[in-house]
């Protein structure tokens, strides 16, 4: 069984940060049958919602999946409740990255890869995976 | 006609290609891009995080200096398209946060800023561009590929509808070419996914190539730099995932623009491109 620890403060950080009224959605599903990343995430963005509905924050930030999310909005563009589900995203990062958490060091970026990198893509990644 | 445009980071570095044959091509029909003075950086891929005005701050210095010019700013770079249309959202629908910034800045900047697309601007000025055409591309296929940046979110980016746009369809037709829907032209390449998680954006791509194969493109044009780096740059890597992957060219528009005003073939950067489109030009006898 699992024990029921709500974190409350963490549902009013995550609203706080992406604006977004996390009760708003209801789980239909859509975001994650959608989402081009969802088979290479531990837990579904659907998921990851629901766990933050719940206010199971350390279920949320031992996942994997919100540095998969490539903030495409494909979700926040079908989702029949107006989530922006990618806002909700970056609000975990960026709570890993005040923390000071990263997930990428500029050091250990392929090396192969850094010799004929776009900028843009550079910038992108270092700007939401390191702080 | 003189139109103001801003170029980004990329217009200068990787996609110096876009920079060159969309000024030559605008000339072509009489229009000159002129570069927006003292621009930089946009910021690029808009931060999703509310409670951070940061990433507002170079926008409004880049508006806020377009303003000074003539009210519209015409941005070729998706991301920076999607970048600076996002943040002028924000400009004209919150008035308190555009009033902490422009404070912070000590500008003046008034919201009303006009951010359009190039394919905007060619369906406004349709005629002017068709009349450009000289070249014949009538049996080339080209597989429309929108990407994320132009199309999402929708009431910010008001750019087209983002589940089935045809705006980019309009343009190849437009240029004499023959246009290929594919379902996945507006799913994600992977994006800077590529940086650490390689295979899952590698993978993307791959679906997305396919996709427009399938439909019967015989290549890909799109006008966003990063999606042009993934789909271009890593077919090689792609082919050693899957041993059914096919080479297909990836164009910018402007490539395609330059093609068909029969401008000179070094305006057309065919070296940019690492998978070679001359064979599939030659075929169709535009080379």
């Amino acid at each position: 069984m699992r024990k029921l620890s709500r974190d409350k403060d963490f549902i009013l950080r995550i609203q706080e940060i992406s604006q977004q009224n996390i009760a708003d959605c209801y789980q239909c599903g859509r975001c994650t049958a959608g989402c081009p990343f969802a088979e290479f995430m531990d837990e579904p963005p659907n998921r990851i919602i629901r766990y933050i509905q719940l206010g199971y924050k350390e279920d949320v930030l031992k996942a994997h999946s919100p540095w998969f999310c490539a903030a495409c909005l494909v979700c926040e563009s079908r989702c029949p409740r107006g989530v922006d589900i990618p806002r909700i995203m970056e609000a975990v990062r960026t709570i890993h990255l005040r923390a000071k958490e990263q997930l990428i060091d500029i050091d250990k970026i392929d090396k192969e890869l850094l010799k004929d990198a776009h900028p843009l893509v550079l910038m992108s990644a270092l700007y939401k995976y390191s702080y | 006609m003189q139109v103001s445009y801003y170029p980004g980071c990329d217009l200068y570095t990787k996609a110096k290609v876009l920079n060159d044959s969309i000024k030559a091509a605008f000339n072509a029909v009489g229009i000159e891009l002129k570069e927006l003075a003292n621009w930089y950086c946009c910021g690029t891929t808009f931060t999703l995080a509310r409670d951070n005005k940061m990433s507002l701050i170079a926008p409004l210095r880049i508006l806020s200096r377009a303003q000074k010019e003539d009210g519209y700013l015409l941005v070729p770079c998706s991301i920076c398209y999607n970048t600076l249309k996002r943040a002028n959202y924000i400009f004209k629908n919150d008035p308190d946060t555009l009033k902490i910034i422009n404070e912070h800045l000590g500008e003046n900047y008034n919201g009303g800023e006009k951010i359009i697309h190039p394919f905007e601007f060619i369906k406004e000025h349709k005629d002017e561009f068709k009349k450009g055409v000289k070249k014949s591309l009538e049996n080339l296929k080209l597989g429309s590929y929108y990407g994320c940046y132009l199309l999402r979110p929708k009431n910010e980016v008001e750019f087209d509808d983002p589940e089935s746009p045809t705006i980019m369809e309009e343009f190849v037709q437009l240029m004499g070419a023959q246009p290929v829907t594919f379902p996945l032209k507006v799913e994600c390449c992977g994006s800077y996914l590529i940086v650490n998680s390689p295979e899952a954006a590698l993978e993307a791509s791959y679906k997305i190539l396919k996709n427009a194969r399938e439909r019967g493109a015989e290549a890909i044009v799109t006008s966003c730099p990063v999606c042009h780096y993934n789909l271009d740059n890593f077919q090689s890597k792609i082919a050693g995932m899957h041993s059914d992957h096919q080479f297909i060219p990836v164009f910018y528009f402007s490539q395609i623009m330059a093609m068909a005003f029969g401008l000179p073939v070094e305006v057309w950067g065919l070296e940019y491109n690492k998978v070679n489109p001359t064979n599939l030009l030659k075929e169709h006898k535009i080379l």
